[in-house]
């Protein structure tokens, strides 16, 4: 058997069924074969390599499945990039296949020569050069292995074209054990022990959990911890919908732009648990002074989180089902009513302050904040929500409501503008039977516009919601707050969108009155086939509450001129 | 701002094409110039030995460590301020490989 179909069985025996890819000269040889391959695996031909990694990052944060990318050499393997650091940074488990030239052809410069492996070494979890075809089905489940196990992430395989062409036996073998690579351990028992005598103790007790939660399928452990210990919590950005919205102990999510409970809490409390986390700056606003009153219990899979942003008084390696199922046999029955209520002071204020006067305006233009929560409500809260990245992702992450896991996917750690269009191809991919609905602004959805194109050959029912202001809105929003509304470089002229769709035969409706919002709402959600709806929001939108960079987490302004106060 | 002085980073890896640069990019990556290189074959079969010499803090170099120890295919590392010297890191190890190779 040649290594190109060693690599597309391989594929077939890590239960692959769909890929994501763009052929080239240097992969011909595989798309050759996949040819005879087409009625078990499917092939998503995107328009650009870099669709076709956020729609496999798209496709893995779905289905908690590892999303597969097939390029070619040189450009097609350089196009990848950004999504290799995304997914890094964001812990999603996606396995690149690039072609590469000939053995004999490395180091020459030879046509569409790049060094993969030194490009990508330092943004994934693990790069490895297959150049013989001996070693196809090692290297594939040896990348399985490593992608989705421990703290999840990318990785690359360098396919160079002897191995592709060459013959070897196939025997597959999925790969449990790397000499070099340790699995984790069950948590430390002391450190578990530690960790419940701080729990029981603390008059104030808050959560904050991150994608840790979802990536361990934790979220059955996290309710019941919280509800033994009776204890508020709060999300991150990428931990949304592990809780439903509705859970009595949610406060909301942390951060920048998060829920004022959230942030105050965080401020407030004594004992600090940060499950699956990595007290990113949106999160923790400046380090030094960030819950400096509590004693931090930090629970990650990956050791160098652990103290590398914010002290951890007691640190527990290990998987979050794992660490909070244990935890919770340990801690006491308790109830912290009075400070778990201090939430519903915190969240009055913030309603009056913000949510109303963005959802539920008096009038004028439609608000961002207004469309995010129609969505929501009209979808059943059942939708997975995926978002581009800006004031359309804040206000996704704002105002979306979850009954489900799994239902928010954004571009978190490296917030990569063009994510959003090819990641809700690919959720939409990997759970066709789930409404998938993006909230994108005008400036992301043209970094990636040609997805377009995927969605009318595929047929990929996406819904697209399209916040349009005319602005780089989240960078408007700064420019107006702090660099004295010098707008420089932010406002754009935009195409006729409705052309765009009609081109790429997409339905399209163009929102500019509030009045037509929920209508239209409801044919695109109704709507069994891909959708474009242009929303025309408010150019002057901004996202309130925020803590702005380098501040301390209770220094929230609620609009441009007044901060909160605490106790008003 | 705590000191920095001189810390030595030990690291015992598989051998693999690309590692070193992988490694030397975390230096880089935190503006920490290496001082000095050595490479060799540790008395592990198969295991390769690297000490990067650098000027440092104890938090990076402990960072340092913690980031090389993720790339798949080190097994462990060590560091300690260049004063000092570490026996205890050969019988750490020899555990390590002892129980992962069975």
């Amino acid at each position: 058997m040649t290594g190109a179909e060693i690599l597309l069985e391989s594929l077939l025996a890590e239960g692959v069924d769909t890929v994501f890819g763009y052929p080239g000269g240097s992969i011909i040889t595989v798309y050759d074969k996949m040819y005879s391959y087409a009625d078990r695996l499917r092939h998503i031909l995107v328009r650009h390599e870099q669709g076709a990694i956020h729609a496999a990052q798209g496709y893995a944060r779905a289905t908690g499945r590892p999303g597969v990318v097939i390029v070619t050499s040189g450009p097609g393997a350089t196009n990848v990039i950004t999504g290799v650091a995304d997914a890094m940074v964001d812990s999603t488990p996606v396995i690149v296949i690039a072609g590469q030239v000939g053995n004999a052809l490395l180091g020459t410069d030879a046509f569409q020569e790049t060094d993969v492996v030194g490009m990508t070494g330092p943004i994934d979890k693990w790069t490895f050069q297959i150049r013989r075809p001996e070693d196809v089905a090692t290297a594939v489940a040896k990348a399985f292995h490593i992608a989705s196990t421990g703290r999840p992430g990318p990785v690359v395989l360098d396919f160079t074209r002897d191995a592709q062409v060459g013959i070897a036996d196939f025997d597959y073998q999925p790969c449990r054990h790397i000499r070099s690579y340790a699995l984790p351990a069950p948590a430390d028992e002391a450190a578990i022990e530690a960790a419940a005598q701080l729990i029981d103790d603390a008059e104030r007790p808050f959560v904050v959990f991150g994608q840790g939660v979802l990536l361990s399928h934790a979220e059955d452990q996290l309710k019941a911890f919280l509800k033994k210990g009776g204890i508020p919590a709060a999300s991150t950005m990428l931990g949304l919908s592990a809780l439903p919205s509705d859970f009595p102990y949610y406060v909301g999510m942390a951060g920048m732009h998060g829920n004022i409970a959230a942030n105050l809490m965080t401020q407030k409390c004594d004992v600090l648990i940060a499950v699956g986390m990595r007290f990113d700056d949106r999160v923790t606003g400046n380090p030094s002074t960030y819950a400096r009153q509590a004693k931090v219990i930090h629970i990650d899979v990956d050791r160098t989180e652990i103290g590398k942003i914010i002290p951890a008084e007691v640190g527990i390696l290990g998987d979050a089902a794992e660490v909070l199922g244990r935890l919770t046999e340990r801690i006491r029955f308790s109830f912290h009513d009075e400070w778990a209520a201090s939430a519903r002071r915190y969240e009055c204020v913030e309603q009056e302050k913000v949510c109303v006067p963005e959802t539920a305006p008096a009038g004028g233009p439609v608000n961002m904040g207004e469309v995010v929560a129609r969505v929501s409500e009209l979808s059943g809260r059942d939708a997975i929500i995926v978002t581009d990245v800006g004031q359309n992702q804040l206000m996704g992450a704002r105002y979306s409501r979850f009954a489900r896991t799994r239902s928010f996917i954004s571009s978190g750690g490296l917030g990569t503008m063009g994510f959003g269009l090819p990641a809700a191809i690919g959720a939409k991919t990997g759970a066709p039977d789930r409404q998938v609905v993006l909230f994108v602004g005008d400036g992301g959805i043209q970094m990636t516009l040609q997805e377009f194109g995927t969605i009318m050959q595929e047929g990929t029912a996406v819904k697209v919601v399209l916040l349009n202001n005319n602005w780089l809105g989240n960078v408007r929003q700064w420019q107006e707050l702090f660099y004295g509304a010098r707008y420089s470089q932010t406002r754009l002229l935009n195409p006729d969108f409705s052309l765009i769709a009609q081109a790429f035969g997409i339905r399209y409706r163009c929102v500019e009155e509030r009045a037509e919002l929920e209508d239209a709402l409801r044919e695109m959600l109704d709507s069994p086939q891909a959708y474009l709806l242009d929303v025309h929001v408010r150019e002057e939108g901004m996202v309130y509450p925020m803590v702005p960079g380098g501040r301390r987490m209770d220094e929230i302004l609620l609009n441009k001129d007044e901060w909160y106060r605490d106790g008003e | 701002m705590e000191n920095s002085s001189m810390y030595i980073i030990s690291v015992y890896s598989e051998n693999q094409v690309g590692l070193l640069s992988s490694i030397s990019n975390i230096f880089t990556r935190r503006g920490i110039n290496i001082e000095s290189l050595t490479v060799f074959p540790s008395e592990f079969p198969g295991i390769h030995h690297f000490t990067f010499r650098a000027i440092t803090t104890e938090r990076a170099a402990q960072q340092v460590v913690g980031f090389i120890e993720k790339k798949v295919e080190v097994v462990r590392a060590f560091c300690f301020p260049d004063n000092a010297t570490s026996a205890a890191e050969h019988g750490i190890l020899a555990d390590y490989l002892k129980n992962r190779n069975q």
